[in-house]
């Protein structure tokens, strides 16, 4: 067993276009061998923080280094070790998936070692020209171009989006056998439950800027646990929300719905005051974590 | 955080080609292979033509300054095979025609991977932006040269079944260099247009205007010689294919000047397209 270096930090990461401050100054840190999520709202910063890492478009401030090597200065030495997803997987009509695939091979000037697994794994078309395919299938094509010469760090942009459920389960299923291979992966998402399932670490970016940086596991305990419940005597929104540890309280199929962190002896003394007619606790939805991120600009991630 | 990292082999390497060379060839393959037909049409048709043309007494309305200037060059007459061939294919229409044809493809050979992806994915992967630029530049240019080279083929055949064709074949070679230098400076032009403008029906219709324009100033400039330097700011001055070909006359740095200001130009494309961010699609 060894240890290794951070896989890819990134240092005070700015982006301006001219007035507009896409990226205000982002630093994180992903650790190598870990599945590392980025989500936030459309126009947040995801989609140019990661151009950033591979000098698509340059920072206006800040540094980012992937594997140890510079991402603006080292690319040839890096981009060797690297497998990226765009967000919106765009390909020449006239081509084959066939034909696309042995293009990008040869411009990694590498064998796509991985190509029959992955071909059959997610049942990728590649005879026909893309201008046929789906909106799902290019996006297969583009997990197949990502993953197929076996790099070291995965860079992917919203993977799932056009997959169906089988496939997003079969991809993350790929994620998780790739993090066990030792490889890092940094995705950015929209569908948090993929996020939830995979990942070590979240951030959240929101106005250019990272608005929440923890581990998943923290944030299941921060979203405790959902109850649903049914009372036979009059019960108002106003007193739920008066015991400790419950938020976002509402009507629920004739009952209430609501979460509640920390301990449930609270809870329990409080609801026993009243006749319980039925009570159903289950855990929580890191989405509703998520969302909480998404929408109240003037909180932070101490505050949710 | 420590990890555990497993053992991973690197994957073999394979050979990389030069698969943005072909790939610049391939995607303009239409528009060439129609430049290519074009010529090779032409050329059939003044086989058919030239005997009625030949007949007919055109030798002062030919060499006037006004139709010089609208054919880029003298033509003294056009009583061969030879001149009307000169008149009808490497006059200025060649370079309007299958130069314009030249800074069309070069002007959307960048934007148009943009526009479909491909260039962000190639770029993802140990490909410099400059050896981007540079394959795509000698896809773009080995297209003309086969296209200029398929249209002095087609010359050749087509003069077989003519009796004297009054064709000069090695000042016909120096005619096809100069027509070369020509696609040099309309291929350089595209690519600066084409480093700028992220869509490719835009960045190759303003290359195309750039050369039309050219075009233009040569007509004027001709006009009389009043406007005489006109003629020396417009890229057809320094290409004058009926001369070559016909006369038999080159001052042999003018090419020479087309090929400088195509590299001056393909540089400063190159400059801008490495410096500049790309656009999300």
């Amino acid at each position: 067993m060894k240890t290794e270096e951070t896989a890819i930090v990134i240092d005070g990461l700015q982006k301006t276009y001219g007035k507009i401050r896409a990226v205000k100054g982002i630093s994180m840190q992903v650790e190598r061998g870990e599945i590392f999520g980025f989500l936030g709202p459309n126009g947040a910063g995801k989609t140019t923080t990661i151009r950033c890492m591979l000098d698509v478009i340059r920072p206006t401030a800040g540094a980012i280094r992937v594997l140890g090597l510079d991402a603006q200065r080292d690319t040839h030495a890096l981009h060797q070790r690297i497998g990226y997803l765009p967000g919106d997987v765009r390909l020449p009509g006239e081509m084959t998936g066939r034909q696309v695939i042995s293009y990008f091979s040869r411009l990694q000037g590498r064998q796509p070692v991985l190509l029959n697994d992955l071909v059959a794994r997610f049942d990728v078309e590649m005879k026909r020209p893309i201008k046929g395919y789906s909106k799902g299938m290019r996006q297969k094509i583009g997990v197949v171009l990502a993953f197929m010469c076996d790099p070291d760090v995965l860079i992917l942009d919203e993977p799932t989006s056009g997959l169906d459920p089988l496939l997003q389960k079969a991809f993350n299923e790929l994620l998780l056998e790739e993090q066990a291979r030792g490889k890092t992966i940094f995705m950015s998402s929209h569908i948090m439950s993929d996020v939830e399932k995979v990942c070590q670490r979240v951030a959240v970016i929101r106005g250019g800027e990272v608005v929440a940086l923890e581990a998943v596991e923290t944030l299941r305990e921060k979203a405790g646990q959902r109850v649903s419940v049914e009372f036979g005597d009059l019960v108002t929104e106003d007193e739920l929300e008066r015991i400790p540890g419950v938020s976002m309280v509402r009507q629920h199929n004739g009952g209430y719905q609501f979460n509640v962190g920390g301990s449930m002896d609270t809870l329990i003394k409080a609801l026993a005051q009243h006749e319980v007619v039925r009570l159903q606790a289950e855990e929580a939805p890191l989405e509703e974590v998520f969302l909480k991120f998404y929408e109240e600009p003037q909180k932070t991630a101490a505050q949710i | 955080m420590a990890t555990t990292v497993a053992q991973t082999t690197t994957p073999k390497k394979r050979s990389e080609g030069l698969a943005i060379t072909l790939r610049a060839m391939y995607v303009p393959r239409i528009i060439v292979g129609y430049g290519a037909f074009y010529g090779a049409l032409i050329a059939l048709l003044v086989v058919f033509i030239y005997p009625a043309m030949s007949s007919i007494n055109l030798g002062s309305y030919i060499s006037s300054p006004a139709i010089s200037g609208l054919i880029g060059g003298r033509i003294p007459n056009i009583n061969s095979f030879g001149n009307v061939i000169a008149l009808e294919l490497f006059s200025s229409i060649y370079g309007l025609i299958f130069g314009g044809i030249m800074a069309y493809v070069a002007g959307a050979a960048l934007p148009v991977n943009i526009e479909n992806g491909m260039l962000d994915l190639a770029l993802s992967r140990p490909i410099s932006r400059t050896r981007y630029y540079l394959e795509t530049t000698f896809g773009v240019f080995a297209s003309g040269i086969l296209m200029g080279l398929f249209i002095l083929f087609c010359v050749w055949i087509v003069s077989l079944f003519v009796k004297n064709p009054g064709i000069d074949w090695q000042w016909a070679w120096i005619t096809q260099l100069v027509q070369f230098a020509f696609f040099v400076f309309a291929i350089g032009i595209g690519l600066l247009i084409g480093s700028l403008v992220d869509a490719s029906r835009t960045a190759g219709g303003v290359a195309v205007g750039i050369i039309f324009l050219g075009y233009l100033i040569n007509i004027f400039g001709g006009i009389s010689t009043k406007f005489d330097w006109l003629l020396k700011i417009g890229p057809f001055y320094y290409a004058p294919a009926t001369d070559v070909f016909v006369l038999h006359q080159l001052t042999w740095w003018h090419p020479l000047v087309l090929v400088a200001a195509g590299l001056v130009c393909g540089i400063i494309g190159l400059v801008i397209f490495n410096r500049r961010d790309l656009p999300t699609v």
